[in-house]
């Protein structure tokens, strides 16, 4: 096979089918020396699958990987490493019941191999002998990209590797991504997140339904012209639009609001890490909320939807004290949970509908079968969210935007007042995305009230109509959506200024 | 600029020894079990010495070697309920060759054994491997076969072995007597080898890796359905073990002996132990003296005069009770974190 002229890494006609869904038509993808190469397409496109065969997870249905000119027949991950690529995937690697030190060992790895990388990201203080069980994702990230470094692979390959990552920890791996480039080594990087794109990397390939569409330099370019490349042009109008119709419609909203409140937190404490949270939400409301990675979000999540109960504090829901001892006590009431993380929601090897379906099972009278409105109501929610259920056998099978509108269209079916929003868009594409925006709008304009964490600070003033910013357990800043910056919202997040605009 | 009030990755102010005991606490709670029990089975039996402590061991034996056979394949997240067929076929064919034989001839046949065991028993993690069926429907199925080849190779209990091999199984040429030394010896350099070997070496540690998480073994280039088979290649050596033990101290072999119910005892013995049924976590160190207590309930309660059809009720509760106390330190632990 002729790979171009000193190219590192040469991938051609890859394809990948599982069962009926094809996931990769026909993949190309040539990754220079010295080069920062991004891979870039909507939830779908294959980019998670490319990664995967190229990592030796397994082996592709047709086409060839040549590197450094050469074919290499990527079996199994170590046949991967062996060729000089690395990875770092969005679930570390890492093995939660063994200590750092031993998940070195078993790489094969020593610690003075890790040393320089995590001095780079200023881990160098860490402790070998934690259990990587007790580490927070975001560290888990560095702590894998750090032992991916210690291979010294030619390639790199980061799938999402910012998602999740406070903006400093970010910084650490650009500058170790520059390092990389700098030595005449490559990185290949997967990011929904555009601005890092183009700030970081030099080349793009652009992958849409499974097929190589574009290849190009990226400087010069904008972020208007990947959007139409990743979506294809009729659907960039489409969301263009409806985003016009959007910020119509939230300008407008931004009042306050006279509608009752619905839920009502009163000085909800948690340990160390929820430290006084009082809040109120109305009915018809969006409020979003903003926090840098662990300041209590997820706490205050954990206690919102009655997986935990608070240390102190109340919770009133319509006016009545809500003392929930499991989850079960708040969806009774009407306050339902979209957890970031899809696995927590989903019964992976069952069907979507199944998935659909199981919050009904609390209420399902006439046992054996669904009575025919709850089989509508399933119907209704798999209509709304436009779910593509080709793959729905196993909900496992379904991309990852796909798992998460199953996660959100189960409450859909079986109705809510509540509907509360951890990360709901995390490593999801752009179109799934703004799917879900709109349809927390108009539940929004339906009546429901909605409370909304984002990592994705832009997308508040899209989608919201309050703001409270997060810091150390508490809120430390509140204001109109419509108005949040992306500035403002870093800043107080930050905890670097008490009281905002 | 951010300000960090926690480091998630300091060691944190908590001091070592702390960290130990959190960590090993379970290894060190269950010694200190066995040796409380001894105490007080010496306070029952008038005559307590050197021969009750050698009845101890040497008859534990078995069920600790077939403990650590456990042990390991639930380690690299597996569960083989074979073992306790293993030891019987192990055992019967000992009888069934050593019989009449000189000492150097045993011990040359204890070790085919052994490593005929380890390759018949990897085999069955290949095939589990292949067939992607369960491994506990897998070794429920090997588990018959051993025990049907046991009566194959030895009809009726009989067979014999040499008086040198009984001795380094119980310390006495006839298989009884009061000398525990060379059984604790034994013991120790297996199970301190075997420790050695899963806590500090990179394919040792790849067990672990396996049965805590697959996926994520898998992706840093470890060979999980290799790990699988070393798992339990091992466990069919150690349940050799168990096998020529069992030989070294009835100086017989008996295929009548039901090998599920020593399978089970293996499983209650890695619970009390503190290995996870769920894999990656355990130490087969503390599953020694596990062991040896799942045996040693027996002559306790009979000593307080309880009659030892009740001892299997006390077992059933111990089990339950060391799983709500693993799940309330889980529970704890999670609270805290």
């Amino acid at each position: 096979m002729s790979a171009p002229n000193g190219s590192l890494l040469s991938v051609q006609g890859i394809a990948k089918r599982y069962g009926p869904v094809v996931a990769l038509r026909s993949a190309d993808l040539t990754v220079q020396p010295g080069e920062i190469h991004a891979l870039l397409g909507a939830n779908g496109a294959g980019k998670s699958t490319l990664v995967k065969i190229l990592s030796g997870v397994f082996p592709a249905d047709a086409g060839s990987v040549a590197v450094n000119g050469r074919t290499a027949l990527l079996r199994k991950p170590g046949d991967s490493m062996a060729a000089g690529i690395a990875t770092v995937f969005q679930d570390p690697a890492l093995i939660p019941d063994l200590t750092f030190s031993q998940n070195l060992r078993i790489s094969g790895l020593a610690r003075d191999d890790v040393m320089p990388w995590l001095e780079r990201m200023d881990l160098a203080h860490i402790d070998f002998d934690l259990l990587v069980g007790d580490v927070p994702l975001a560290f888990l990230r560095l702590l894998d990209l750090a032992r991916a470094l210690a291979h010294r692979p030619q390639l790199l390959m980061l799938d999402e590797i910012t998602a999740a990552l406070t903006t400093d920890q970010a910084e650490h791996v650009f500058d170790v991504m520059r390092e990389w480039k700098e030595q005449g080594r490559s990185v290949l990087f997967i990011s929904h997140r555009l601005g890092e794109v183009l700030a970081m990397c030099d080349h793009a390939t652009i992958l849409r339904n499974g097929s190589h569409v574009a290849d190009f330099a990226l400087a010069g370019v904008d972020e208007s012209q990947l959007v139409t490349a990743m979506l294809g042009e009729e659907l960039v109008e489409e969301l263009a639009e409806s985003a016009e119709d959007a910020a119509v419609e939230t300008g407008t909203l931004t009042k306050a609001f006279d509608t009752p409140v619905v839920l009502e937190a009163r000085d909800l404490r948690l340990r160390d890490k929820v430290n006084g949270i009082s809040l109120e939400l109305h009915k018809g409301e969006i409020l979003g909320l903003a926090a840098l990675e662990g300041q209590g979000q997820d706490q205050l999540f954990q206690v919102l939807s009655g997986d935990h109960r608070p240390s102190s504090g109340e919770l009133l829901v319509n006016g009545k004290r809500l003392n929930a001892r499991s989850p079960y006590d708040a969806i009774r009431n009407g306050v339902v949970f979209v957890p970031a993380d899809r696995q927590q929601a989903l019964l992976p090897q069952r069907s979507v509908r199944e998935n659909l379906t199981t919050p009904l099972y609390n209420r399902v009278r006439k046992w054996f079968t669904l009575a025919g409105d709850e089989a509508d109501r399933v119907d209704r929610a798999v209509a709304r969210l436009d779910i593509d259920v080709r793959a729905g056998s196993q909900a496992q099978r379904l991309s990852g935007g796909n798992q998460q509108k199953v996660t959100v269209g189960r409450w859909l079916a079986s109705g809510f007042d509540i509907l509360l929003c951890f990360d709901p868009t995390r490593g999801i594409d752009i179109q799934t995305k703004a799917q879900i925006y709109d349809l927390l709008r108009e539940l929004a304009a339906a009546g429901s009230a909605v409370i909304l964490y984002t990592s994705e600070l832009r997308e508040i003033p899209l989608v919201c109509d309050r703001v409270l910013v997060i810091y150390n357990g508490r809120i430390v800043h509140e204001q109109d959506a419509a108005t949040a910056t992306e500035e403002i919202l870093l800043t107080s997040a930050h905890g670097l200024e008490e009281a905002g605009a | 600029m951010t300000a960090v009030t926690t480091d998630p990755l300091a060691s944190g102010t908590q001091p070592g020894w702390r960290r130990w005991l959190r960590r090993h606490g379970w290894t060190v709670g269950v010694w200190l079990l066995l040796g409380a029990l001894i105490g007080y089975y010496s306070t029952l039996i008038p005559a307590f010495g050197s021969f009750q402590v050698a009845s101890i061991v040497n008859s534990g034996a078995p069920l600790v070697f077939l403990a650590a056979a456990q042990a390991v394949i639930v380690i690299a997240g597996g569960i083989d309920l074979g073992v306790g067929g293993m030891l019987v076929l192990t055992n019967v064919t000992a009888a069934r060759f050593m019989e009449g034989q000189p000492f150097l001839a045993t011990l040359l046949i204890a070790v085919t054994i052994i490593i005929l065991a380890a390759a018949v028993n990897a085999g069955v993690g290949w095939i589990i491997n292949v067939s992607r069926v369960p491994d506990i429907v897998i070794t429920l199925g090997s588990l018959y076969f051993f025990q049907g080849l046991a009566l194959a190779v030895l009809p009726n209990p009989g067979g014999g072995t040499s008086e040198l091999f009984r001795w380094i199984f119980t310390g006495s040429r006839r298989g009884i007597g009061s000398n525990p030394y060379p059984a604790i010896a034994l013991i120790a350099i297996v199970i301190l080898g075997l420790a050695w070997w899963l806590g500090k070496t990179r394919s040792g540690l790849s067990l672990y890796a396996v049965g805590s998480n697959k996926t994520a073994a898998y992706l840093s280039g470890i060979r999980a359905a290799r790990v699988k088979i070393v798992s339990y290649a091992i466990g069919g050596a150690f349940a050799a073990m168990a096998g020529l033990a069992t030989t070294a101290i009835a100086g017989r072999g008996n295929a009548n002996t039901v090998g599920g119910n020593l399978t089970l005892r293996s499983v209650a013995a890695i619970v009390l132990g503190g290995v996870a049924l769920t894999g990656g976590i355990g130490s087969v160190i503390a599953v020694v003296p596990a062991g040896l207590i799942l045996f040693f309930l027996n002559p306790i309660l009979s000593a307080m005069g309880v009659d030892p059809n009740r001892a299997q009720v006390v077992q059933g509760v111990l089990i339950v009770l060391v799983m709500m106390v693993t799940g309330l330190i889980e529970w704890r632990r999670r609270r805290t974190t």
